[in-house]
């Protein structure tokens, strides 16, 4: 769907993406993790035509996008992470006016703000001045017009900034539920958290380079990582941090998992006997990191130590 | 496409009272006020000089003269005590003492040491001393003709005979015929014909407000990033601008008209009349709206926040109508200023709507003027064209 080879991009002298490869494939929610300054929204950028880049090649739909720009675009829609559209217009004004500045035939038009005020669970406000909606509805109507061409690739910038939680979930359901609809979605955001529940493939950049890419599962299971994940049966936490209490190396994440610093074969069998004389039953032990978060301070980190 | 961005600034700019504050209400008031202001200065029975006599001579030839200056409608005589005050303390302009003897002046064989004495408000200008000056000594002129024709008549009566030498008369219409270039005989200029243009032009220049500040947020809200995301062009957002701020200008224009024909006149002064051609006046308001737009653009890409755009805007709007003749008229300027103001689209504007207002123009007697605006808003077009691109590269 989406193929950067060896993509450069400066500002002046400096390099804000490096010979940068990557591939994402249709239908699937693609994680893009990063610093700041790190070079992502450099890449939404140039994927949305907005920035040209020195060097390099980037096919969308297999065609060369500084070619078919304009094709490209009518597929594609950017959801910035700023509420890009007018307070105040009603919800319904700025949905008409979105659609209709991307001329799009009138019965395509309104099926497609149907389609973006269910999806978005706006029906009930599309009379309400954009400036009276809840921080959330915002968020919402931020992505109802980004739904408006029906696009087949949606790139998401930080879309739940300063949100709370329940509004935060309505939205990233909203995402997940695109998969079923076949879109792929490139999503950026510092919510490590988000990104591990709704995506299925994350890369992760820093200076302008791919450090690491890959699916998610495959990124915690990590050979060369100093831990181990005990996948336990669920477990009251009391009899867990009991053991943890015996065993300083151990510790909990939660009531289906333990982490334990050093894989030492002695280390392991020590900890295995301690679960088993606390009943608590091991499911699976694999090797690599807790969150996607302590990867991916790990990785820039590194990043940032070589510089 | 261009509907779509048609409806939304209608839309937006309806909805801003500020705005539409700025575009209407603004303008009305100024011309209600203008011309009721200026409506006496373009009124030749309105009587400009207060003064009063005091008569020491109490003579036929004195009692002739103020009678003279009572009956002269530029003048308004107040009553005041023979040990009167200075003019200010007395509430006049002028004071005329008409001295004992003032009669010798009209005889031959007594000596003349009797001249008027006049008392003058120390804060009278030049012109308005001149002003009443030339009544005074019109005035005494006809008491003398009087006299010499009283003379003339006794002398042929004395002889029995009727007078062969035709009574001199001093009447300003027998002498002269007032007419105003392109107006018809009985037209003359009324401070509405006067205070509509200037105020139109200065109207229009406020979409600077309500433009730059919707561009400004569309700019910082990323809405414009979202806009050529959806394969929005420079050329078209620029048109989805310029085409609804023009059809707002014209509603603004024809507003400001009936404001003159039809409000103006409910408080007693003139009615506006649009003397020239309609066609002339469509294309000034045409290219006077292209002019304002064009700078808005212009100030609208180039200030980075909303208070800069309100603040600059508002100044630069006032400094043109300063300069192009709508705070003070170019006929009071000196020379110099008169030159300088050339430099303001305003007063291109102004003297387009003039052409039409008060000299009957046609389509080819505002052709220069609109020429001017046109190129005026192209040419802020195009580096507002630049800046916008330069500053969008240097964000990306």
């Amino acid at each position: 769907m989406i193929k950067i080879t060896n993509l450069l991009k400066r500002y002046d002298e400096k390099v804000a993406l490096d010979y940068l490869t990557l591939e994402i494939k249709a239908g699937t929610i693609f994680g893009l993790l990063g610093p700041n300054g790190a070079g992502k929204t450099t890449l939404i950028s140039i994927l949305n035509g907005l920035t040209k880049y020195n060097e390099g090649e980037v096919t969308v739909f297999d065609l060369p996008l500084d070619k078919n720009l304009t094709e490209i675009r009518k597929r594609c829609a950017l959801i910035p992470q700023t509420l890009a559209f007018y307070e105040n217009l009603t919800v319904i004004e700025n949905l008409n006016f979105f659609g209709g500045i991307q001329n799009i035939q009138a019965d395509t038009l309104k099926k497609n703000i149907d389609y973006a005020v269910e999806t978005n669970r706006l029906g009930s406000m599309l009379h309400q001045k954009a400036a009276t909606l809840s921080g959330g509805q915002k968020r919402r109507l931020n992505i109802a017009i980004g739904l408006l061409n029906d696009p087949d690739i949606l790139f998401f910038d930080e879309p739940t900034v300063g949100i709370d939680p329940e509004s935060r979930n309505e939205i990233l359901e909203t995402i997940m539920s695109f998969k079923k609809v076949n879109k792929t979605v490139v999503y950026t955001s510092h919510y490590m958290p988000e990104i591990e529940k709704i995506c299925d493939e994350v890369a992760i950049i820093n200076a302008g380079k791919i450090i690491k890419q890959g699916s998610i599962e495959s990124m915690l299971t990590n050979e060369s990582a100093d831990q181990l994940i005990f996948e336990i049966y669920e477990t009251p936490l009391a009899a867990l941090q009991e053991c943890c209490l015996k065993m300083s190396a151990l510790t909990v994440i939660d009531d289906s998992s333990l982490m334990l610093e050093g894989k030492e074969s002695n280390t392991v069998s020590e900890a295995l006997a301690l679960l088993e004389a606390h009943s608590v039953a091991v499911k699976n032990i694999r090797y690599g990191t807790t969150t996607l978060e302590s990867l991916f301070i790990n990785l820039t980190s590194k990043g940032r130590a070589d510089v | 496409m261009f509907k779509a961005m048609l409806i939304k600034e209608f839309l937006l700019v309806s909805r801003d009272k500020h705005a539409l504050a700025a575009l209407f209400v603004m303008p009305a008031v100024f011309i209600l006020i203008m011309s009721l202001a200026l409506k006496d200065v373009f009124n030749e029975d309105k009587a400009l000089i207060e003064y009063a006599v005091v008569d020491r001579d109490n003579s036929l030839e004195s009692y002739s003269l103020i009678s003279k200056l009572r009956a002269n409608k530029l003048m308004n005589e107040h009553n005041i005590s023979e040990d009167f005050g200075k003019p200010k303390e007395e509430g006049v302009q002028f004071i005329v003492v008409i001295p004992e003897g003032f009669k010798s002046q009209f005889s031959q064989n007594e000596a003349n040491n009797s001249a008027l004495q006049i008392e003058v408000a120390s804060d009278i200008g030049q012109s308005h001393l001149m002003l009443f000056k030339t009544q005074i000594l019109s005035s005494v002129m006809q008491v003398r003709l009087d006299a010499i024709n009283l003379a003339t008549e006794m002398q042929s009566g004395m002889r029995g005979e009727k007078s062969a030498i035709k009574k001199i008369e001093f009447d300003e219409a027998g002498i002269m015929n007032i007419h105003y270039a392109a107006l018809s005989e009985d037209e003359k200029p009324t401070s509405t014909q006067q205070s509509v243009p200037s105020w139109i032009v200065f109207g229009l220049f406020f979409v600077i407000i309500p433009m730059s500040t919707i561009f400004i947020n569309e700019r910082k809200q990323n809405t414009l990033m979202r806009l050529s995301t959806m394969n929005v062009s420079l050329p078209v957002l620029f048109g989805g601008k310029i085409i609804p701020y023009m059809l707002i200008n014209q509603l603004q224009v024809w507003v400001m008209i009936a404001v003159g024909m039809f409000v103006v006149p409910l408080f007693g002064a003139a009615p506006l009349t649009i003397g020239g051609d309609i066609s002339a006046l469509i294309a000034v308001s045409l290219a006077l709206s292209l002019s304002a737009i064009g700078l808005s653009i212009l100030i609208a890409v180039t200030v980075d926040s909303v208070e800069q755009a309100t603040t600059i805007g508002g100044i630069i709007n006032i400094l043109l109508g300063a300069i192009g003749g709508v705070m003070v008229p170019k006929f009071v300027m000196p020379d110099f200023m008169k030159e300088f103001a050339n430099v303001s689209p305003m007063s291109w504007g102004l003297e387009g709507f003039l052409d039409v207002f008060l000299r009957r123009g046609t389509i080819s007697d505002v052709m220069y003027e609109v020429v001017g605006l046109i190129l005026f808003g192209v040419v802020s077009l195009i580096i507002a064209a630049g800046i916008f691109n330069y500053k969008i590269r240097r964000v990306a």
